[in-house]
């Protein structure tokens, strides 16, 4: 026991799974953050990216870690796309209300049966996968399959890049701006309107490269996001709606406690443990771990 | 907008289907079991959310309880007992976690909500694969003849218990903690205890329909009776509705019922599309609900 | 407002017509047979029922490449009706209610999956229409009135857990390590293995549960490869599968019997984990190597998905129609002769005979498929094996 606990292995384990948490969570916060939307669809753009990325695979033999930028181009188009025609008006109007929350909610849960089954007629419901670098690595006594590395390796260092974004670039502080006051932001001359579709561009295309990640080892299917979606809200309602380093803290905290947790009782109590500690964290912290306890209206 | 004119409405109308079963086939009458039990649902879910603002995504724990609980005391009580128990455990979980769960808002509280309800759909499954069951069968269930005016009874009930609540102080207080939570404490509103007694009001007929259904579905899973759908599709049918206003429930109910059977019987293959195509189109043009628009209720 | 409320008065108009418009009626010939099922299109199931909807697609164009469905003396072609019923159970009850009562179909299939089984089968028998089922497996089913609904699978738990002792006490296995996924179908084969295994004085040294949504089993697995067992069972589901075997691999857990559950039989699981794959068995009762019918559907198959049959779902499903294009052909379509031929009637399918008792299909025996250098054989029980059992020596 004490040797699994102190062992690489876990660790590696434990890295893995909170660097995909991380970034799977990253663009929902981001989107919530600057714009207070519930993107309930967010998981159907992880499944986007890993349809993308799979038919790269399959027809044209491109390697994911190569398909991985016109993945998430596509998918920040799409993110315009969606902003320019459905969300604009929607924000312009209303700003930022607590029924904007409810009804983003709904329309986003619209977009997601849409994009689902649109996704299941089109390439049909039967699951899909491919094989990439499946070998397993050797470090010392920790082995590694490259995919899992690789993933690890993609997904920490985007999030350092987004977070590095937010804090060095103009446009990136104009963002943290907007996430932060929003009034404010407007006086002191921030474009709203184009630090929003930035958002969505963003938080749409690191989806997608999550789910270009993730079919390195999962199979692909119409139906694949909902879990995705569900993991992303616990995460950043856990670090802390909109604080961006918050999420990716309890990423790696949900990380720790799924390999971690898991080993010190036992497998079967994975998701007891998982949503326990959420709750019990919400319920002591109502903020969640960085938030603001100023009501979130 | 009169609470009281609707509640006469939508009971006269509850009333007249109980021809249904003496003129329809069996299927009509499963059509009327499902109606009745989005209802029910909708109604006991727009009693907390539609009136307080705050806004609950887990509400199926208190279906999925129900549920457990008549399956689990299946030929050990008999079914009244059973469906009462179910209504009644619903409402002690409701009071149990109420208290800390309600001062959490926003946002936190709608994903704390869906937490809590996945949490629960877990514990019950390590608890039946503890005991060594993962699913249950109960046979020699109830007619469907009774069980569409058990539902029947229930969809009623949560809209008499609907109308109690509108009508009343609790109403009122509920009303101003969604304006302005702060602002009604200061005014004396007993923010806690009401919000408490909303959230357990909204609990019980949910367990009570989670039990029926048992009945219905005569196969229990976890992870189908805890489905987080059924959560997502009573705020659909709420809001489409109108979750202020006591036809809202049934009119976003009957709006989803009768579309489902158009584009089902004449588009099954794109039926879920058409369905989520909509649910968009009205959230960007019909965002008060269709009672809001058809009736041009002024809010109170 | 006005024109919002135009716009949206228009666009709930135009889809009210398009619903009505797309009343597809068809003008034929002789007057078609109408067979009526619900199918998984979306929702949980929905990445499962293609290989059923497949294999119902593939029967209904062979038949009536063949002029139709024989019935007495006509041929008749085949039309199906079918709804989506997004992977519940009360949906689906609800669907065959209007199959039968409203849509007034000719004949019925089965939807997918155990529990939508199980709530179709008091509709049936109130209705007083018989149907054959196919993806279903539970030993609850036996609890089932019989008399409107059977099932051809063979891989029904308490059968599985006496004949993977057995194959596991042929090939030597003196300790095992079982790995259950908590939903109901490997909950009730863990329930019928534990005892059978105890009789073949086979140990359990590591004997754990998990939720369906695990994500990771490193914990787990470092346990099994320190106890070091002969045999490792994953009783896992089609999520779960493709992670246990990742990570088994990725640990180099060095068990020569590795048992997966659900999930090697599916196109995409050799495609997704290659060569990790080979060696792997899991539960199924049929191969193409069966019988020159069982070829000639996985050829056909092949050709017209572009992807191959699930082993165990596409073939049930094919069997179910099978039966009833044969029990039509005696009985015709009138309902109690129709219960009675598929009652008592012995036919010939793409898996062998079947023969129902109760609901259960007792002639076909319960086996078990392994992978071998990408190929799917049958290597349990001998008598109808295509290939002999060989140990997994490497990831």
């Amino acid at each position: 026991m004490i040797d699994t606990l102190a062992s690489g292995q876990l660790l590696f384990a434990a890295l893995a799974l909170g660097a995909t948490y991380a970034l799977v969570a990253l663009g929902l916060n981001l989107v919530y953050g600057t714009m207070r939307l519930l993107n309930v669809a967010h998981g159907d753009l992880v499944m986007l990216g890993g349809y993308i990325t799979y038919w790269a695979f399959a027809l044209g033999g491109v390697s994911p870690l190569v398909s991985l930028l016109g993945t998430a181009v596509a998918a920040a188009l799409l993110g315009v796309l969606a902003y320019r025609l459905l969300f604009r008006a929607m924000l312009g109007a209303r700003g930022t209300g607590p029924r904007v929350e409810a009804n983003s909610l709904l329309l986003f849960f619209g977009l997601s049966i849409v994009v689902q089954n649109l996704a299941a007629l089109i390439f049909s419901p039967t699951p899909r996968g491919y094989e990439y670098l499946s070998d397993v690595l050797h470090f010392g006594n920790v082995a590694l399959t490259g995919n899992r590395l690789a993933a690890l390796l993609v997904a920490a260092a985007l999030c350092l890049a987004v977070v590095l974004f937010l804090r060095w670039h103009t446009m990136g502080l104009a963002m943290r701006a907007l996430m932060e006051h929003r009034e404010a932001a407007a006086v002191v001359g921030v474009d709203i309107d184009r630090i929003q579709l930035a958002s969505f561009a963003v938080g749409f295309g690191t989806a997608a490269v999550a789910g270009a990640l993730v079919s390195m080892t999962e199979q692909v299917s119409p139906f694949m996001g909902f879990p995705f979606t569900v993991a992303a809200f616990v995460v950043i309602v856990m670090g802390g709606l909109g604080r961006l380093e918050g999420g990716m803290a309890a990423a790696f905290a949900l990380g720790l406690l799924e390999t971690y947790g898991v080993a010190l009782t036992s497998t079967n109590w994975r998701s007891i443990l998982l949503y326990g500690t959420f709750v019990a964290l919400l319920l002591a912290r109502p903020q969640g771990l960085f938030g603001r306890p100023a009501v979130m209206r | 907008m009169n609470p009281t004119r609707d509640l006469v409405v939508v009971l006269a109308l509850l009333g007249a289907s109980a021809i249904v079963p003496l003129m329809g086939g069996d299927y009509w009458i499963g059509v009327g079991i499902s109606t009745f039990m989005w209802v029910a649902l909708t109604q006991s879910w727009s009693l907390l959310s539609g009136l307080s603002g705050y806004v609950s995504l887990g509400h199926v724990v208190f279906y999925g309880l129900g549920t457990y609980i008549v399956v689990t005391s299946w030929e050990v009580v008999p079914i009244a007992v059973a469906l009462a128990l179910a209504a009644g455990a619903a409402a002690v979980f409701a009071f149990v976690t109420g208290m800390p769960v309600l001062r959490v808002r926003g946002p936190y509280f709608v994903i704390l909500t869906f937490g809590i309800a996945e949490l629960v759909k877990f514990v019950v499954m390590a608890a039946e694969a503890a005991a060594g069951n993962a699913s249950r069968l109960i046979l020699g269930t109830p007619q469907i003849e009774t069980l569409f005016f058990l539902m029947l009874g229930l969809a009623a009930a949560a809209t008499v218990l609907a109308w109690g609540v509108r009508v009343s102080r609790l109403g009122h207080g509920l009303r101003a903690i969604r304006e302005d939570e702060e602002a009604a404490e200061t005014l004396g509103v007993p923010v806690a205890r009401y919000k408490l007694l909303a959230f357990v009001l909204s609990a019980c007929i949910p367990g009570a329909v989670g039990g029926v259904m048992a009945l219905r579905n005569t196969y229990f899973e976890p992870l189908q009776a805890f489905d987080p759908m059924i959560s997502f599709s009573m705020i659909a049918m709420a809001v489409i509705g109108g979750s202020d206003d006591l036809r809202g429930p049934v009119v976003g109910t009957a709006f989803f019922v009768f579309l489902s059977e158009m584009l089902w019987a004449n588009a099954p293959q794109v039926y879920m599309m058409m369905l989520g195509i909509l649910l968009v189109l009205f959230v960007l043009f019909v965002p008060e609900g269709l009672c809001g628009r058809l009736f041009r209720a002024r809010t109170a | 407002m006005s024109i919002r409320r135009s716009i949206f008065n228009t666009v709930i108009a135009s889809a009210f017509a398009l619903a009505l418009s797309l009343d597809t009626s068809l003008a034929q010939g002789a007057k078609p047979v109408r067979i009526g099922f619900s199918i998984a299109k979306t929702g949980i199931f929905a990445s499962a029922a293609p290989s059923q909807l497949n294999a119902y697609e593939l029967w209904r164009e062979q038949v009536n490449a063949r002029g139709g469905l024989e019935i007495g003396k006509e041929k008749r072609p085949v039309e199906f009706v079918q709804y989506d019923d997004q992977s519940n159970p009360g949906q689906a009850a609800k669907i065959y209610e209007k199959l039968i009562t409203q849509d007034k179909v000719d004949l019925l299939l089965a939807p997918w999956g155990t529990p939508t089984h199980i709530a179709v089968a008091p509709v049936l028998e109130r209705l007083k229409f018989p149907m054959v089922g196919n993806t279903a497996a539970s030993s609850k089913l036996r609890e089932l009135k019989p008399g409107y609904i059977w099932f051809t699978t063979a891989a029904i738990p308490d059968r599985i857990g006496k004949e993977l002792a057995a194959m596991l006490k042929e090939n030597g296995v003196k300790s095992v390590a079982l790995l259950t996924n908590v939903l109901p179908f490997s909950k009730e084969i863990k329930g019928f293995l534990e005892p059978a295994l105890k009789s073949a004085a086979i140990a359990i040294s590591v004997n754990e549960e998990y939720p369906p949504d695990v994500k990771d089993m490193t914990a787990l697995l470092t346990k099994v490869k320190q106890a070091n067992p002969d045999a490792v069972l994953a009783l896992s589901y089609p999520s779960d599968s493709p992670l246990y075997v990742r990570q088994a691999k990725e640990l180099g857990i060095g068990a020569k019997f590795q048992f997966v559950l659900i999930g090697p039989t599916i196109d995409f699981f050799p495609k997704l984990l290659g060569s990790a794959a080979n060696g792997i068995v899991t539960v199924g009762e049929w191969s193409p190597a069966r019988n020159a019918r069982a070829k000639a559907f996985y050829d056909t198959y092949v050709a017209k998905f572009k992807e191959k049959p699930d082993y165990l779902d596409s073939s049930l499903s094919f069997m179910s129609c099978e039966i009833l294009e044969q029990a039509v052909k005696t009985a015709g379509l009138d309902r109690s002769k129709l219960r009675t031929a598929i009652a008592q009637g012995r036919f010939e399918t793409i898996n062998g005979a079947v023969k129902f008792k109760g609901v259960e299909n007792t002639v076909t025996k319960t086996g078990f498929l392994q992978i071998q250098d990408g190929e799917v054989q049958q290597v349990w029980p001998a008598s109808v094996s295509t290939a002999k059992y060989r140990p997994k020596t490497s990831w």
